[in-house]
């Protein structure tokens, strides 16, 4: 974990209201995890009262892409950074996504922006001899990630719940087709994707095990203010340490489900 | 350049400081988190999150709820419980050579008066802070700090079983905070800090709800800064014993102010979260401006803007 200065390299604009930024960041490439997050500091003088967590997107060398939609205050600040400015960056933080050493057929499941860690564990999944294959499922067409970013090796299947593009529903109606082939599932989406995953488990996952990102307000990112903390099932965990990236299993989503961001 | 103040002069252990900068209880952790960071060392002291009997769980999420230069929280005061405290952390704090403050909290006076018992002796330990923001379950929910006769109690209690030096923590949601300071003052605190978190609340439009799952907050941050000099400026015209300010300071200037209205020392709280490093700066900053001013002992500048 470090506190460092990452000077942006691009901002673009890839979808309505979704940007991506390349940051160059060695101390924070160096380290970073699939799954892992940095807290952004945003905007100047007294504003802000906390950093916003983003994912590490993708990896090349030392630098690292961000995928953020802009919801609120902070992500529109950062939209409007441009090439040369700088940003200041804590991480990579928590612990992400683990690949078990006999996995490996990898199905990646994303519900709208959620795809932003999953592709960076594409990427290393593919370093490491993986197949990954890609569900990406968003309302519209117009919100799904190009396919041109991505690693030419991933196998992508997208779903739009107007029918607009893919397979016409939810992402999640077509976990079944692949679990005769996937060795592990990861998941990053809203809390009701995995609300849908987890209350029909058996249908939809035959058992497969199944990672996932959870979101919650964080103050600290680093273990220290308590913000984050979730009841799982192994008793009291902080998101921002002990995850963000937890066992499908562990979670106790009915709780989740009255608190959710 | 003199920064050091002693912040419980008629305590047998003393408390003595290399400088006034200090982090503010449930923003800094345990210090450990930060300590590979930057050298936290150089600090003045570290007040830790606040310690009950039993590990505590804290409040439903959302517990966090950014706001106009503020910061609402109801963690719920989530911890370890004094017996982790004492056998992970102190031992920790026994190698530094800056002193750790305990944070202390209770449902009733005598949760109180057990916690500095058990902190009493313990290496690695150099005062207690008593927080009196707290819920007195008995007396219906209203905080400890909230009347002069129940903050007494409290002081008493823990002053009973501790040799250690007393810190007491005033909230401001309180009707006359200058009022249970004396009273504090009267049982024995060695030093009182203020302010803790103003009571608070956020309410999600969209969700038509308030946005804390605990529905109350406590407010933080440069929101806060006015009111939180005010109360030290009041109580250090209504007390003798050395004052130790928090409440929004995230620069030195803001450090200065507090300092002037009559603080010993200050705590720098919320500003941790953007800027890890706030402390640090905070105590750079009043460096370069004793510097600046010719000021060769902090001592000179304390109370210098009372009138
Ligand atoms: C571990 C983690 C990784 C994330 N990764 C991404 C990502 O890669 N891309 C992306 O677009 N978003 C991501 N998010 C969500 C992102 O942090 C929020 O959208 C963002 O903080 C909103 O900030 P804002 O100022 O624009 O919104 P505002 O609503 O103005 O923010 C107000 C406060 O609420 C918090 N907040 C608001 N929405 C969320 C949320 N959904 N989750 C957590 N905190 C929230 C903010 O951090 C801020 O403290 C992630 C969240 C977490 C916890
Ligand atoms: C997340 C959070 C947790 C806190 N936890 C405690 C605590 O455990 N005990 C306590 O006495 N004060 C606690 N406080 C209050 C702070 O120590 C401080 O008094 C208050 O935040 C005002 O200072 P600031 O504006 O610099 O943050 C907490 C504050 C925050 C923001
Ligand atoms: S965000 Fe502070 S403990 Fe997780």
């Amino acid at each position: 974990m470090r506190q460092a200065t990452a000077r942006v390299i691009s901002n673009n604009e890839i979808m309505p209201r979704v940007y991506l930024v390349w940051l160059n960041s060695p101390p924070i490439a160096s380290q970073a995890q699939p799954g892992q997050f940095v807290m952004v500091r945003c905007g100047e003088g007294l504003e802000y009262q906390l950093r916003r967590p983003l994912s590490i997107h993708q990896l090349d060398g030392n630098e690292i892409a961000l995928l953020f939609t802009v919801v609120g205050k902070g992500t529109r600040w950062l939209s409007q950074c441009q090439a040369g400015d700088n940003l200041d960056l804590l991480g990579p933080l928590g612990n992400g996504y683990s690949i078990h050493s006999g996995s490996h057929n990898l199905l990646l499941v994303a519900g709208g922006i959620g795809i932003a860690p999953l592709v960076f564990l594409a990427q290393q999944a593919l370093n490491q001899g993986c197949s990954v294959t890609l569900l990406s499922g968003t309302p519209t067409t117009t919100q799904l990630y190009p396919e041109y970013l991505l690693p030419p090796e991933v196998k992508l299947v997208t779903a739009t719940e107007d029918g607009t593009a893919g397979r016409k529903g939810m992402i999640t109606n077509l976990l079944p087709d692949f679990m005769g082939w996937a060795d592990q599932i990861f998941a990053c989406g809203p809390i009701s994707m995995y609300q849908t995953i987890a209350a029909r488990k058996q249908h939809l996952l035959k058992g497969k095990p199944t990672q996932v990102s959870l979101e919650v307000r964080m103050g600290c990112g680093r273990g220290v203010c308590y913000g984050c903390t979730v009841k799982t099932k192994r008793g009291l965990r902080q998101v921002c340490k002990d995850g963000p990236v937890f066992d499908l299993d562990d979670i106790l989503w009915d709780e989740l489900a009255d608190g959710g961001v | 350049m003199n920064l050091s103040v002693q912040l419980a002069p008629k305590n047998k252990h003393g408390l003595l400081l290399a400088n006034p900068v200090m982090t503010a209880s449930g923003t800094f952790g345990y210090g450990t988190e930060y300590s590979h960071m930057f050298d936290i060392q150089r600090l003045g002291a570290i007040v830790c999150k606040g310690t009950s009997l039993e590990p505590r769980g804290g409040n439903p999420q959302p517990r966090l709820a950014e706001t106009a230069c503020g910061l609402l929280n109801s963690i719920g005061l989530q911890n370890i419980g004094v017996k982790a405290l004492i056998k992970e952390k102190a031992p920790i704090w026994a190698s530094w050579h800056l002193p750790v403050i305990v944070n202390i909290v209770g449902e009733t006076v005598d949760d109180y008066a057990q916690l500095a018992g058990e902190l009493d002796g313990i290496a690695g330990i150099g005062g207690i802070e008593v927080n009196i923001g707290c819920p007195n379950i008995k007396a219906g929910g209203a905080e400890f700090g909230a009347k002069p006769k129940s903050a007494a109690e409290v002081t008493a209690a823990v002053k009973a079983t501790t040799s250690l030096p007393v810190l007491v923590k005033l909230t401001p949601n309180t009707s006359d905070i200058a009022e249970v300071a004396m009273a504090v003052a009267e049982a024995g605190a060695d030093a009182i800090s203020l302010i803790n978190t103003l009571k608070g609340i956020a309410i999600d439009i969209a969700k038509r709800r308030p946005l804390l799952g605990s529905i109350t907050g406590g407010l933080s941050g440069p929101a806060i800064k006015p009111v939180a000099l005010y109360m030290v400026y009041e109580v250090a015209g209504a007390v003798e014993l050395p004052i130790i300010g928090c409440g929004g300071i995230t620069t030195a200037s803001d450090a200065l102010e507090f300092i002037m209205a009559g603080a010993s020392a200050i705590q720098v709280g919320t500003a941790s979260f953007t800027n890890p490093r706030a402390p640090l700066d905070v105590l750079e900053g009043i460096e370069q401006f004793m510097e600046k001013e010719g000021i060769d002992n902090l001592a000179e500048l304390i109370g210098v803007a009372r009138r």
